[in-house]
């Protein structure tokens, strides 16, 4: 989130812009890769192949999403990080990036033929990721709250 | 920067596993191969040589005592040789179907790089039509070159008899009015048997044969994937060699759990059929050997449940126990990823006679794994009608190893009229005929009769 509330500058638009779409685009991996483990779950219990694909595309679709939001919350940072410490910023960002970079490593295991394509390392993966993002965006929100005061 | 370098880490470790496992290749060849424990990778072992066509005067390399030339050079995709009773060659050409509906991400990157080794971009485009190739002296240099049938669906299998010829399109076994001596078909095919084809056609390439009493066709049907990734429905009918009526069209399964078999082929003289198989990929570089097997009416062969015989495959489900107790195991193994596609039976005088009652197989090449093998065609010895001893080496040269290229890549094979081997090469554009090394054709045969219509 924007944390241009602890300068006694005036906001300025582009940092607000930057930190907007870096909120803004985190919403997309975080929805992506917790539904991913779901539709993992799903396939183990029905052997349709249908969920496979979903859990694939997922998968994909975040790590694009989630390397823009990556992108663009890392230059909110580095603009922002002289005007005070954000508490909490830190576990931020090192969940999201561990996050993403399982994610990776789960779409080469997704991208398998078949079965092992998600069961073993593809749903551990996907479980994991999934709990990281979730954990990540709480580490957020927090920051966000205690800024916000 | 951390996303940058974690990536950068993750590339590095995955580039320094870019080699296969020391293996004994010859380990891998005939009745009981070894087999390592599956593997399954992040980036599974891939390495797709190019193609750049033929150099002037380079030629594959033959083994001692024969000689190679090109029949027909600058085809357009030449995949199957067949000899007519007469003596005339076809040459059946093909370009790929349609390509599949994207499944994953993974799909069309995968098909990206399988279309790097089937073409290069000043060679010949790739069309799917039958060249007839006239060399009735037997002398190497075609007095004619002419197109008999154009604008088909993705041929591949063509076998004449008794005035009819029947082209095994990627959909659709056609049989066309033909008296041997004919250069041109003009009339319209007549829908024999519908084939499985699109929209998904993984493995298209659908060949022919005719049972030693001419009532039955037989034409191979390939699997629909790798190993079911594209579900259950689209297997329906496939991985299997349909028997088909030759006067009604009617069809039966002859026999099943054939992921990719081509080339079905009669032993000269028996009711035994065989036929080449492409195993399965993405197990490692050791793993699956393609294999040369004898086929029995009912059988069943292991795809996609097992692998050679009770190795059952992780990547299936639901698995089937049953189907995997029942399964075959095959007569012959060739190696891993070769790529067998083409078979004939040699049983002319023309070569060596170590030759004689042996098979031909062309191996098309592998791609998934670091080190190439096939990409050339071997000899197979049999005693008493069964596959038997090591596969040799007959006609080698088609990579550029050096420079990780194709010169030209063999697939289907057949034997013409004076006993010359006749190769079909897709990538090299071109018609390959073995003969003894200083052969002249002095005391040709005859050409056959013609026969009647």
């Amino acid at each position: 989130m924007t944390d241009t509330r602890a300068d006694t500058r005036p906001p300025g638009a582009g940092r607000a812009v930057l930190g907007g779409l870096h909120a803004l685009l985190g919403a997309f991996p975080l929805a992506y890769f917790t539904f991913a483990f779901v539709t993992d779950l799903v396939y183990t219990r029905t052997y349709n192949l249908q969920w496979q694909y979903f859990s694939i595309w997922l998968i994909t679709a975040g790590l694009v999403m989630g390397g823009a939001s990556i992108f663009f919350g890392a230059v909110d940072w580095l603009v922002t990080r002289r005007s005070g410490t954000h508490r909490g910023a830190g576990w931020h960002i090192l969940l999201t990036l561990a996050a993403w970079v399982l994610a990776l490593i789960n779409a080469f295991v997704h991208s398998r033929d078949g079965w092992t394509a998600v069961a073993g390392e593809g749903i551990i993966l996907s479980g994991i990721v999934a709990l990281l993002m979730l954990l990540a965006a709480g580490m957020s929100a927090l920051t966000y709250r205690r800024d916000a005061r | 920067m951390k996303i940058f370098l974690a990536t950068f880490g993750a590339t590095c470790a995955l580039l320094a596993g870019c080699s296969d496992p020391k293996f004994d290749e010859s380990s891998q060849t005939g009745p009981n191969p070894a087999l390592p424990d599956p593997k399954e990778f992040l980036l599974p072992p891939v390495n797709v040589a190019p193609g750049k066509g033929w150099p002037a005067n380079r030629t594959p390399v033959v083994a001692a005592g024969l000689q190679i030339r090109a029949l027909a050079l600058g085809l357009h995709h030449p995949r199957f040789v067949y000899t007519l009773p007469n003596g005339d060659i076809l040459a059946v050409q093909a370009k790929s179907p349609p390509p599949e509906p994207v499944k994953r991400p993974k799909d069309p990157i995968v098909a990206k790089v399988k279309n790097k080794a089937t073409s290069y971009p000043d060679g010949p485009k790739a069309e799917s039509r039958i060249t007839l190739i006239r060399d009735a002296d037997g002398d190497g240099t075609p007095e004619l070159t002419t197109v008999l049938l154009d604008k088909l669906n993705s041929p591949f299998g063509v076998v004449y008899y008794e005035g009819t010829l029947y082209v095994a399109n990627t959909d659709a076994v056609v049989a066309y009015p033909f008296t041997p001596g004919q250069t041109k078909i003009a009339q319209p095919g007549r829908l024999l048997t519908l084939l499985p084809g699109g929209p998904i056609d993984h493995h298209w390439t659908k060949s022919l044969t005719i049972s030693p009493d001419g009532t039955k066709l037989y034409a191979t049907v390939g699997s629909n994937s790798n190993i079911v990734e594209n579900g259950w429905d689209a297997e329906r009918d496939r991985a299997c060699v349909w028997e088909i009526d030759r006067a009604t069209g009617a069809h039966r399964i002859f026999a099943s759990g054939l992921r990719n078999p081509n080339s079905p082929q009669f032993y000269p003289g028996t009711n035994n059929i065989f036929v080449v198989v492409n195993e399965r990929d993405e197990l490692g570089a050791h793993l699956v050997p393609d294999y040369l097997t004898s086929i029995k009416d009912g059988g069943f062969y292991g795809w996609p449940y097992s692998y050679w015989g009770q190795h059952v495959d992780p990547r299936v489900r639901p698995q089937n126990p049953n189907m995997v107790a029942q399964a075959i195991k095959p007569d012959y193994a060739l190696g891993s990823h070769v790529a067998a596609l083409g078979l004939t039976f040699y049983t002319a005088n023309l070569l060596p006679p170590h030759y004689r009652g042996g098979a031909f197989i062309g191996e098309h090449g592998s791609w998934d794994r670091y080190t190439p093998s096939g990409y050339k065609v071997v000899f197979v010895p049999f005693v008493n009608g069964r596959p038997s001893g090591k596969p040799e080496t007959v006609v080698n040269g088609f990579l550029d190893q050096a420079k990780g290229r194709t010169f030209g890549r063999p697939v289907g094979v057949a034997v013409d009229r004076f006993g010359a081997l006749i190769i079909a090469d897709d990538v090299g554009n071109a018609v390959w005929r073995v003969t003894p090394a200083g052969w002249h054709p002095a005391g040709a045969p005859p050409a056959a009769p013609t026969q009647r219509r």
